[in-house]
């Protein structure tokens, strides 16, 4: 009988399986950094317009809180890059003299945000801000 | 007899295989590649994850929140004046006096920060910062119906310049930095 070299049949298909298995893995890996990568940036530039915004939110006079508008009024361009965006403001009273002033950045057509929560007190007139 | 030619090498099926193998790894790297290339155009680079900034970011909001006085923030001292790369405020201390600081952003990549307590200065130096640090004023309406304009149009008047509005952009002229520090109230 003659003596042939090389790999069986169930050989190869064992190795390509593992090969099959080690690239699928380290593309889920890759691509999973990648997608954290992103949204850790995105956070982190919705977190500073989201401070800005809190920063005119806290000057509003307490009495004033609700008719304020409910979009953001501060300057949004370090949002640009998660175009199309939107904001919005709530705001709630939870008891007598609190109001919880809740800011919120929508973006990946509202299928990612970021929220900030600000309570306001009320301080009987000065605007301790 | 004819002698049988034994040829070294691979069969043209071994080397197909190989190179269609070899072809995917190319392939994949390259459509990973295209991602991770489109994701950096479209977002600025992230600096608030370098430690360097975050510690120049923090100890300014400090100063600013901590900013104090009838002007806190003078046109001008000792060889500085307020620009856009400059940013002089005189701040309380922990201790109940009040230190004028200067932040120098005039130096690409370099942030200086001096302090004067009692006449007696001290120096801070960071670096590896990014190049387009810009220092700007920001007027906050103090009112809801102030603010029912936008606030470029309310008028100044109606508005405290006490804010401070803290840009930086990347290499790419994007802005990756823009946060906005008030003073707090001091008792």
């Amino acid at each position: 009988m003659r003596r042939e070299k090389g790999f069986s049949l169930i050989e190869v298909l064992a190795a390509l399986l593992i090969l099959t298995l080690v690239i699928t893995m380290s593309l889920a890996a890759f691509v999973e950094r990648n997608k954290r990568l992103r949204q850790a940036s995105e956070i982190i530039l919705a977190y500073q317009a989201l401070a800005n915004e809190a920063e005119y939110r806290r000057r509003i006079d307490f009495s004033m809180l609700d008719a304020a508008p409910q979009q953001f009024v501060s300057d949004t361009s370090v949002l640009a890059p998660l175009t199309p965006f939107g904001t919005a403001v709530s705001v709630q009273q939870t008891q007598l003299g609190v109001k919880n002033v809740t800011m919120t950045v929508r973006w990946n057509n509202g299928q990612r945000e970021a929220k900030l929560a600000l309570v306001r007190v009320d301080t009987g007139g000065s605007n301790l801000w | 007899m004819v002698k049988r030619h034994h040829a070294a090498g691979y069969t043209l099926l071994e080397v197909v295989v190989a190179m269609a193998v070899f072809g995917l790894f190319l392939a994949i790297l390259g459509v990973l590649t295209v991602e991770m290339r489109s994701q950096e155009k479209r977002l600025p680079v992230n600096f608030l994850r370098h430690p360097q900034v975050i510690v120049v970011i923090s100890k300014l909001r400090r100063d600013v929140q901590d900013a104090f006085g009838p002007n806190p923030y003078p046109a001008s001292f000792a060889e500085y004046t307020q620009t856009p790369q400059t940013l002089i405020v005189q701040s309380v201390q922990p201790s109940g006096g009040v230190q004028t600081i200067v932040w120098d952003f005039r130096t690409t990549g370099v942030v200086q920060r001096h302090a004067w307590n009692v006449g007696v200065p001290t120096n801070w130096t960071s670096r590896g910062l990014p190049a387009a640090f810009q220092v700007d004023a920001v007027e906050i309406p103090a009112t809801a119906a102030k603010l029912s304009a936008s606030p470029q149009q309310s008028s100044a008047a109606s508005r405290r310049p006490w804010g401070v509005r803290i840009t930086a952009r990347d290499g790419k002229g994007r802005v990756a930095i823009d946060q906005i520090l008030q003073p707090r109230a001091h008792e």
